[in-house]
Order: structure tokens, then C-alpha cells, then sequence
């Protein structure tokens, strides 16, 4: 059943949120052609499955928390971000602390529970991309962010950096949700549609 | 003044020492990525003129946005200067520790104390903490905290942080005497 999306802090065991912003106004010494804003927003909830073993069965927990964690932390990128509209680009990302297993991490994010509410929170299409590790507390884990709805869109392969200092501890999970109102600051690197086509026979020589 | 980038962080907390907190303590900090004004010139002698340039335009950047991300009043501040390795710190200590950078969070914030600051020179990614104290009495041991930062790709060797920090209430769960119970 799931839990309450008002109150949820004692359901899902959080500690903490923390929101990371970043506005570039110039990049290479020159001002991007549009001002983006990237931000990330982490949750350090209690790992529900510490202690139990690999024949745990993860289903449960995973649908009752992953919609609270979903709801709460696009809220905020939302709001910090002036409207799911302004959002072109999105990612997700999480670290489980040290007596957890990574498959912890992954039932947070990588089931619909959290991935398909998000998509439908950002008003997104595409698949999520990601990032996750086991990790002490205060490591920083580069989450990337691609277009929400056309994945391919080069000029909106980016990442952003997230960080907790004192999260996640041995038994808990920094879950993170992260956005882009736009492309990198400089794009130039092409596309799909302008690309050359690129094969060792194409080449004069392959370097070795 | 050339700015590269902000970067704001808010965090609120929720639960500390096992215990809900009642009322999510909040902290938010905004960093300007700045231009060493003084990058390049070799040993300058008299910093002045460049603190005349920046450091009013600096608080009166910051002072708001840190407001206005902390969404509440604030009952402690602090600030910090984290320089590029290729400068000085007191470069930085020129750009935050003058009336014309700090009176613009003072009146913003209707505080009166000194701003507590952390000055530092480092790489690109270096950790640093603001500590943040009362911003009408320093000696209220409740608002006694700092805050962790860091920016992956900041400050580059020409480069200075310059960041303010408030929070909306003391430590979470704080439960230590008032300094006058001790006297």
C-alpha cells in the first residue's frame, strides 16, 4: 500500500533533503547563447532492508517508498526550477551506504515505482538515465542527464555533481533526482542528423 | 565584476539523532564564482580599488539569493572567500571582510553581529565550511553551526568563491545550556 505522500517523512525513514543548483552566465570566457539552471535534489532515507539477505524479496518496500521518494524530490526540482515545463533534461541517481547491496539502490530507481512517476512528473518520455554506487558518506557521484524526450538530443548530454557530507551512512540511501532547463552552455559537437558516417572504412587510417 | 557561475544548496533536515525534528531545519548557502580581480597583476599593493569595484556589487548579489532561497527568515549567517590557487586568500579576505560587502545581508537580514567567515585558498573541488553563528548575538550557543560545501569544478587557479550562508533556526535537536546558566 502506499504511503501517504503529505507526511512521509516516518514512512520512509528520511533524514535529510538537500537541494544543489547551478546558473552558468559565462562558460569559456564568453556567455551561453541561453542561461540554464541544473539541479539535483537528494533524499537520505533509512535502507528498509538492512540486515536481510539476498534472497529478500524487494518488492514490497520498493513499490510503498519509490512514489514517496519520486513525488518529493521532483516537487522541489519543480519548484526550483520554475515549472516541469522549463525542465528539457533529466537524470537519476543513487548510493547505498556500506552494509546495504546495490541492488538496494537500483529498487529505488530503477523499477516503474520510481522511474515512470518521474517521467510523468517532468512531463518526460524518454528512458532515465543513471548512476549509482556503494559508497561512505561525502562521496560525489556525477549524475547525467540527458533530454526528457528525445534521448538522442546531443547538445543535451551533461552531467552535475552530487553531494552529501555526512550521507549516506552505513545503512542508509541517498536516492537523487536531477534536471536541466537546457543543453550544455557551449553546444557544437553536432548531431545525429549532421553526422558523418563513421566506420573503419571510412577512415583513412584508425589510430592503433 | 565577471561572475561564471552560481550555485545555491539548501538543505533541510528532517530527522536527527533518530528523532524527528519538529520544525525541518533549514540552511541554505549562494556562491558567486568569481574572477580574481586581481589575477594576473603580480603582488599588488593596495587592494582598494578592487574591493571599491566588487565587494559591494558581491553582497548586494548574494545577500538576496540567499534569502530568497532559505525561504524563511534567518536567524544565523555566516560567509566565505575560497580562493584560486594561483591567488591570494587576501585577496578573497579583501573582498568579504569590509562593511560594503557584509552591511547589504546585515539589512537584509535585520542582523547586527559580525558575519563569522572561512577564508581558504585551494583547488577546484576543495571542501570548505561556513560557519554560521546568531545574527543578532554571536554568544547564542544554539546557533553555533557550519556547512559543508563543495563545487566540483571551482574555484580554476584565477578564480575566488565568494558565498553566503544563513540558516532559519539553531542546530537541530540543540540542548546545551545557555552560556549565562554556566556563569
Amino acid at each position: 500500500m502506499q504511503e501517504s505522500l503529505e507526511q512521509p517523512d516516518e514512512s520512509i525513514g528520511l533524514r535529510k533533503l538537500v537541494l544543489y543548483r547551478d546558473v552558468v552566465f559565462t562558460e569559456a570566457g564568453e556567455t551561453p547563447a541561453r542561461p540554464v539552471q541544473r539541479a539535483s535534489v537528494a533524499a537520505v532515507i533509512r535502507n528498509p532492508w538492512v540486515g536481510s539477505g539476498p534472497s529478500t524479496d524487494l518488492s514490497m518496500e520498493q513499490a510503498r517508498i519509490a512514489p514517496v521518494l519520486a513525488k518529493l524530490l521532483t516537487d522541489r526540482l519543480i519548484a526550483s526550477m520554475g515549472g516541469a515545463d522549463e525542465i528539457e533534461a533529466f537524470g537519476k541517481a543513487a548510493i547505498v551506504g556500506t552494509t546495504g547491496e546495490i541492488e538496494h539502490a537500483g529498487a529505488l530507481i530503477h523499477t516503474p515505482y520510481f522511474g515512470n512517476l518521474v517521467r510523468e512528473f517532468l512531463q518526460g518520455e524518454s528512458i532515465i538515465c543513471f548512476a549509482d554506487t556503494r559508497a561512505e558518506a561525502g562521496e560525489t557521484l556525477i549524475v547525467p542527464l540527458w533530454h526528457k524526450t528525445h534521448a538522442a538530443t546531443r547538445s543535451h548530454y551533461q552531467t552535475i555533481s552530487a553531494r552529501v557530507p555526512d550521507a549516506p551512512r552505513a545503512d542508509e540511501i541517498v536516492v537523487i533526482a536531477a534536471a536541466s532547463t537546457g543543453p550544455r552552455p557551449h553546444p557544437r559537437i553536432g548531431d545525429r542528423m549532421t553526422d558523418p558516417v563513421v566506420t573503419t572504412e571510412t577512415l583513412e587510417a584508425v589510430p592503433s | 565584476m565577471s561572475v561564471r557561475k552560481i550555485v545555491t544548496v539548501v538543505e533541510e533536515i528532517r530527522a536527527e539523532g533518530g528523532r524527528e525534528v519538529t520544525r525541518p531545519a533549514r540552511v541554505a548557502v549562494v556562491a558567486a564564482v568569481i574572477e580574481n580581480p586581481w589575477a594576473g597583476q603580480g603582488f599588488v599593493e593596495d587592494l582598494g580599488p578592487g574591493i571599491d569595484a566588487h565587494a559591494s556589487d558581491l553582497g548586494a548579489l548574494l545577500a538576496p539569493a540567499v534569502l530568497d532561497a532559505l525561504g524563511e527568515p534567518a536567524e544565523a549567517y555566516g560567509k566565505a572567500a575560497i580562493v584560486g590557487l594561483d591567488g591570494e586568500i587576501e585577496h578573497g579576505s579583501g573582498l568579504i571582510h569590509t562593511l560594503k560587502f557584509g552591511d547589504h545581508f546585515r539589512k537584509a537580514a535585520n542582523a547586527t553581529t559580525l558575519l563569522p567567515a572561512v577564508e581558504k585558498r585551494g583547488p577546484a573541488g576543495v571542501v570548505f565550511d561556513i560557519p554560521l553563528k546568531h545574527i543578532t548575538d554571536a554568544t547564542i550557543r544554539s546557533h553555533h553551526q557550519s556547512f559543508e560545501v563543495r563545487i566540483s569544478d571551482a574555484p580554476h587557479p584565477n578564480e575566488i568563491v565568494i558565498a553566503l550562508a544563513a540558516a532559519a533556526q539553531g542546530r537541530p535537536q540543540q540542548r546545551l545550556a545557555p552560556l549565562t546558566t554556566e556563569q
